[in-house]
């Protein structure tokens, strides 16, 4: 095997391959014994130094799987409109103003609220002044995950939550550590 | 479009080849997490094949809303769990309900295929690979940790390292290739015992 072709297994490993050469790797895999041995060590290394095995040898079982696929149908991807495809696209300016002015609006309400359900004392007006508001970024859609607006972010916070529940196992501290729960079976 | 994103879509697309580079990539991992449920090596290894299968069927269904690992642990944990509901079997506690399995993860008791032999290989083998790691130039060691260790992208290491993306990718490539000679080594003594 050549050295570009390691370094083509050495990025699939940190999974940093574009399209083009996935399709390298793609017909390396399928036809170089050699290959897939090499990429398994790489693999295994990768997972020890990261906590993900602890294993001294790398397991193959992915020919064993392929076979128990074989009978599988092959699926079809369907025109369906994706998550953000659906997302109704309005220009930046629009979301700014719009923002700006709910911004506004909220603060003038809640500023008309306090100075209303002030005690009826005799505090001068230029005292009784709206307190700050804080905006929430982030929003909890529901107990077992979170919302955020860039997916990059949540995947990281995802992948952190991954690596936590496996070295949490590993030490011996999972009850403690929760489960990310997504697209459940 | 990340590599994994790239061969989920080519799997819904209908390439099943590309499914076996993901499992390729995720065996060890899967394996691992089931492991800490099923700790037949036998019966874990049926266990995972169950889990990629599912995987597989689920796919097209499967929106991008978490990466493809992420979706796929959860897949592994929940068919270990049926697994265990559906053996009648229990963690070695007697009144632990297989929900409540994931405390027991990892737990010394589970890994009764844990030999002392295996395990000293496995620290020898560690141990190799860090000591691959120190004798690394600084350079190299320095991609190699930000990747491993801090889990960084070839891109914000670049930027972390003032230097190309292609010189990220081959500092890398060169220290998998050292640790690799270690790794080789360590196993090569495995097979002759």
């Amino acid at each position: 095997m050549t050295a570009k072709q390691h370094e083509l297994l050495s990025a699939f490993v940190d999974g940093e391959l574009n399209s083009q050469e996935l399709d390298e790797l793609l017909a390396l895999m399928s036809t170089n014994d050699n290959a897939r041995a090499d990429y398994q060590r790489y693999q295994l290394s990768s997972d020890v130094l990261r906590g993900y095995t602890n294993r001294s040898q790398p397991v193959d079982f992915s020919a064993r799987i392929s076979a128990a696929l074989a009978d599988e149908p092959v699926h079809q991807l369907t025109a369906k409109s994706g998550k953000k495809a659906s997302v109704l696209t309005l220009p930046d300016w629009f979301w700014k103003q719009t923002a700006g002015l709910a911004a506004a609006a909220s603060i003038g309400a809640l500023a008309v609220i306090g100075v209303l359900n002030q005690p009826q004392t005799d505090v001068t007006p230029e005292l009784a002044q709206a307190a700050p508001v804080e905006t929430q970024a982030v929003v909890a859609a529901s107990p077992n995950r979170w919302t955020v607006g860039e997916q990059e972010v949540e995947d990281r916070l995802n992948n952190y939550l991954v690596d936590h529940n496996e070295y949490a196992g590993a030490s011996g501290l999972f009850s403690y550590a929760r489960v990310v729960s997504y697209g459940e079976e | 479009m990340n590599a994994d994103q790239e061969l989920v879509r080519r799997v819904q697309a209908g390439d099943k080849k590309a499914f076996d580079l993901l499992i390729m990539k995720y065996q060890q991992r899967i394996i691992h997490v089931i492991t800490g449920f099923v700790h037949d090596p036998v019966e874990a290894m049926d266990v995972a094949q169950e889990a990629f299968i599912k995987a597989y069927r689920a796919l097209p269904g499967f929106r991008g809303d978490s990466a493809f690992y992420t979706w796929l642990y959860r897949i592994a944990i929940n068919t270990s769990k049926n697994y265990l509901t559906a053996a009648s079997r229990r963690p070695p506690v007697t009144d632990v309900d297989a929900m409540d399995a994931t405390i027991y993860y990892d737990a010394p008791e589970l890994k009764e295929f844990e030999t002392p032999e295996s395990s000293l290989m496995s620290d020898e083998l560690q141990q190799a690979i860090h000591q691959a790691i120190q004798d690394l130039p600084e350079d190299t060691a320095t991609a190699i940790k930000l990747r491993e260790f801090d889990g960084l992208s070839y891109e914000e290491i670049a930027q972390a390292m003032d230097c190309p993306i292609g010189t990220v990718r081959s500092r890398i490539f060169r220290a998998r290739e050292a640790i690799d000679k270690q790794v080789k080594a360590v196993m090569g003594g495995e097979e002759q015992q």
